[in-house]
């Protein structure tokens, strides 16, 4: 069979570069998708300095209008799509595993298309800053401003199919986290004894699988009408409703919004219990509150919209819904308060960032509150209010609930521990920064900035302000090269971390920091939400490789990496398509053919190379089948 | 293992025969909603059956071909909350579209 | 917490299997793609400016078409109950039946389009022209990759890689065509039947109400 011809035999070795491109292990995977989501944090982060310099001084000539244009575009874009949602993958992808007791995901060689498909799309996206120039349509891309007559530049282009091959990769990965979740649970582990982070990266695949097709649409049809003159947010020639596209595409983003914040909930309803010695309070509501969110934030779409006019019975109905989101997370935010009262409290750096989410995220969630009240958004819409309301919710609250997770699970990712003293410094630097850049930002907004100008004038009496805020801006960047050292410094020569270093009461804590390939030598029995306080006699040690010796796991592939390739110059064609029509075509039929000889090759693989083929009789004992 | 599940499947499933039938009935629905096009009636009456064939149709082919209605529960419980998400949705769409909430 | 040898890895949590439960979810997920797409082509219904509309849409054409999508979902079933049986031959005699209706189904469409391009309707014509045929020509997308695995499975099965043991392959596959089957029930009922029904009369208005509103000027 072609699948065992020459190079493309299923791999073996996972040593060396090829071992990390050929990789299907869960653990790498997390790792690839962690660096991945940093490095373009720190790209996201430039842009954002660049900005904050722009507007530290009234007019400005830093950058031009243009300049400042793709900037916010691509901030915004990087952040949520490279970054934060990256970032959270890469905590399921090492956690989700060892948290229900299981070996791997359901579908390694998908998860592994997923990160590839990541990666390959967000540098189709960025690649347009050498071809013509960084997409500069803002991170939601308004259509018909997105559309051919206003936006020539083909970097729209970039964006829109970017967009696409990376919402592919998310789709696959939501896919694969419902069916592990719910199907490799180890014996014992119900539904309702799962850590809470694992229940958050239910939900959020839940929430990606069924919100992602409507972004997928809207941007096929955009797509549809750049390539091919179709008449979808044609509004003179056509007749098409200029709102298409902001329902369509906050259909999708509102439930996003949810799907960015919610491993965040997550990760901190972790740490806090471990931190305060006693058990998360009220676990039942806050797993119940977390479900409410996300079925809720299907409804609450147009409260984006209110100024559009949609008319008083639509926006009192989207009012209403918006404003019963305050309650599943209000119920979160008190069981957060209630696991802290009356524990022994361990002001640990993960405690420290996850009471900062706490607070800040608070104050990002009571500003948007007010802006469900239709009156007082009408008059914040499109204000720097705005750029303050969410950036303490998804700063205040993704990135320091995802900190504060980077320093509680580093040392089980890599076997050391993050210095403690260091990790002080960085969170309060970072918050410091964080306070000094978006508080401001609320008064500007209401003193009347717009968001998105790239200058203003001195008699506007902004600049004092400003200036303050962009100070900020560097602090933060500080804060971050802070974390940068201390991760540098504890790879090499950090305190050896040993199986427990918080004695956290979760599955992933009873196996090696960092854990084999295989994680459980012996798949463990659960009894309880708290495996390892309830029976802490039983965790000291992992338990000896069975008799028959190491667990089988599947074999690595180098297929994934193929039909992301192949799937992904397609998209490269139809860009070639627009200089030059046969090249372009041509390119296409090739990806094309490699996508579909990937796919061909992926379903007739064998589950473990020939060289393990005596062990492997019984091929459906592996997790994968033709995943 | 495979074959244990395949043995039990036969054991609830409907056979080929009852197949043929659910067939014959999805054919002689869809001429029935081919028939009530050419009749001259109300087009909201008209909707309203149309609306009702064709879910009778959806439903026999998801039940009976699809198997849900002798399946585990839970994979319905995955199909049709995204349907009712989306069909809410939808509604909320067309309603704002046709401008019925002004 | 305690460690229990022997268990055997191969079971799931819920007992159900993970492909058919992937393929569930994914058909969970195709419902908001293609109730998306129905729902666009709904929103901008009688809002085209010009070009022709649903007056153009040929419901004997498509109910024969529809019924052939329909007699494809019965095979299908047989040829899941044929290979569950452990009868090969009637296995791969359904399967190939499923993939030549299937195409009959998509040359259908493809005349469709063609007539529709001969009457002045592209793509590009008006809003109907955009969203009733990229809304129609992705579920004739979706059919083609059905008729592509049907072959894949009937080759499969002369290699041995299928066969009554793994009779769970062809139910995915099933699961899978009998969804297209059910959007084009959908489609067939609402975009084609309601969408169609009186769009002549609707259609002579307009003419109607142009040529008044031209003999005024």
């Amino acid at each position: 069979m072609a699948a065992n011809i020459g190079i493309l035999r299923r791999p073996v070795s996972t040593a060396g570069v090829w071992g990390w491109i050929t990789t299907v292990d869960h653990k790498r995977i997390g790792i690839l998708y962690g660096v991945t989501a940093f490095v373009f944090f720190l790209i996201g982060g430039i842009e954002a300095l660049l900005m904050r310099v722009q507007l530290a001084q009234p007019d400005s000539e830093f950058v031009d209008a243009g300049t400042f244009n793709a900037l916010f575009t691509m901030h915004g874009t990087t952040m949520v799509f490279m970054v934060v949602m990256p970032a959270g993958a890469a905590f399921f992808n090492f956690l989700v595993p060892l948290m229900i007791g299981a070996r791997d995901v359901a579908f390694p060689r998908l998860n592994a298309l997923s990160y590839w498909l990541f990666l390959f799309g967000a540098i189709l996206m960025n690649f347009s800053f050498f071809k013509a120039a960084f997409p500069d349509v803002g991170w939601f891309g308004y259509a018909p401003l997105t559309t051919t007559p206003y936006t020539l530049s083909s970097s729209t282009d970039y964006w829109v199919l970017g967009l696409q091959v990376m919402g592919i990769g998310t789709t696959a990965a939501g896919f694969n986290f419902v069916i592990t979740i719910l199907n490799l649970r180890a014996p014992g582990m119900t539904l309702m004894r799962m850590p809470l982070f694992t229940w958050m990266t239910l939900i959020v695949s839940f929430l990606i699988i069924f919100a992602f097709p409507p972004l997928t649409i809207a941007l096929t049809l955009l797509l549809f009408d750049r390539f091919f003159g179709t008449n979808f947010f044609d509004t003179v020639g056509a007749g098409a409703d200029p709102l298409l596209w902001q329902h369509l595409f906050w259909i999708f983003g509102h439930p996003e919004v949810y799907i960015l914040i919610l491993p965040a909930m997550g990760i901190v309803s972790d740490i806090l219990p471990t931190f305060s010695r006693k058990p998360l309070f009220g676990y039942t509501t806050v797993v119940f509150a977390g479900a409410v969110i996300a079925f809720l934030g299907f409804g609450v779409w147009a409260h984006h919209m209110f100024t559009t006019g949609l008319g008083a019975w639509a926006t009192a109905a989207f009012a209403g819904a918006t404003m019963a989101i305050g309650v599943p997370t209000g119920v979160k935010i008190f069981n957060w308060l209630a696991t802290l009262w009356g524990g022994s409290l361990q002001f640990k750096t993960p405690l420290l960032f996850a009471l900062g989410f706490i607070s800040m995220f608070m104050l990002g969630g009571l500003s948007g509150v007010m802006h469900a009240a239709v009156p007082v958004d009408t008059q914040q819409q499109d204000t720097y209010f705005i750029v303050a309301h969410f950036h303490y919710v998804l700063f205040g609250g993704s990135i320091f609930g995802l900190t504060a997770g980077i320093y509680y699970w580093f040392p089980k990712m890599t076997g050391r521990m993050l210095s403690e003293r260091l990790g002080k410094v960085h969170f309060w630097v970072m918050l410091i920064g964080f306070n000094m850049a978006f508080m401001p930002m609320h008064v500007l907004g209401v003193l009347g900035m717009p968001r998105r100008i790239y200058t203003y004038s001195a008699d506007q009496n902004w600049a004092g302000l400003n200036l303050f805020v962009s100070v900020g801006a560097f602090v933060i960047a500080v804060s971050i090269l802070l974390l940068i050292i201390n991760v540098l410094r504890s790879v090499r020569k950090g305190e050896k971390a040993g199986m427990n270093p918080w004695a956290a009461s979760t599955l992933e804590w009873a196996i090696p920091s960092p854990p084999p390939h295989y994680n459980f030598a012996v798949i463990p029995t659960v009894r309880s939400l708290h495996p390892l306080w309830d029976e802490e006699a039983n965790a000291v040690e992992p338990p000896p490789l069975p008799a028959h010796g190491e667990p089988h796991m599947p074999s690595p592939s180098y297929w994934p990496i193929v039909v992301a390739f192949g799937v992904t110059m397609v998209c490269g064609g139809l860009l070639i398509w627009q200089a030059s029509t046969w090249l372009g075509l041509a390119v296409i039929a090739v990806s094309g053919f490699i996508g579909m000889r990937g796919v061909y090759g992926w379903v007739f693989e064998p589950v473990a190379a020939e060289e393990h083929a005596e062990h492997a009789e019984h091929p459906e004992r592996a997790p994968a089948h033709h995943a | 293992m495979a074959a244990e599940s395949a043995h039990h499947e036969e054991h609830n499933h409907p056979g080929p025969r009852q197949y043929i039938v659910i067939g014959a009935i999805l054919a002689g629905l869809t001429l029935i909603e081919f028939g009530v096009f050419y009749l001259q009636l109300d087009p909201a009456l008209m909707t309203w059956i149309i609306l009702v064939l064709s879910t009778s149709k959806f439903m026999l082919v998801v039940g009976y071909f699809m198997h849900l209605k002798f399946d585990d529960l839970r994979f319905s419980a995955l199909f049709f909350s995204p349907f009712v998400i989306m069909i809410t949705i939808a509604a909320v769409l067309m309603a704002l579209f046709f401008n019925l909430t002004r | 917490m305690q460690y229990v040898t022997g268990i055997d890895d191969h079971r799931t949590s819920t007992g159900l299997d993970n492909r058919k439960l992937l393929m569930w979810a994914f058909l969970g997920s195709d419902v908001m793609f293609f109730g998306t797409l129905i729902g666009t082509h709904l929103i901008y219904r009688n809002r085209s400016l010009s070009g022709p509309q649903e007056e153009i849409l040929s419901i004997p054409i498509t109910t024969v078409s529809t019924f052939v999508l329909l007699m494809s979902s019965l095979a299908m079933v047989l040829a899941l109950a044929a290979i569950q049986r452990g009868n090969m031959g009637g296995f791969r005699f359904w399967t190939v039946v499923v993939a030549v209706f299937g195409s009959i189904f998509i040359g259908f469409q493809m005349f469709e389009f063609a007539e529709f391009a001969h009457l002045g309707l592209t793509p590009r014509t008006n809003l109907f022209g955009s969203t009733f045929l990229v809304m129609t020509g992705f579920h004739g997308a979706h059919v083609t990759v059905g008729i592509l695995w049907m072959w894949s499975l009937v080759f499969a099965s002369f290699k041995g890689k299928i066969h009554q043991g793994n009779a769970l392959q062809v139910e995915i596959a099933g699961l899978y065509w009998h969804f297209v089957d059910i959007v084009w029930i959908v489609i067939f009922g609402v975009v084609y039947l309601i969408g169609a029904y009186g769009a002549e009369n609707r259609a002579l208005e307009s003419v109607e109400h142009a040529a008044r509103a031209a003999s005024l000027i």
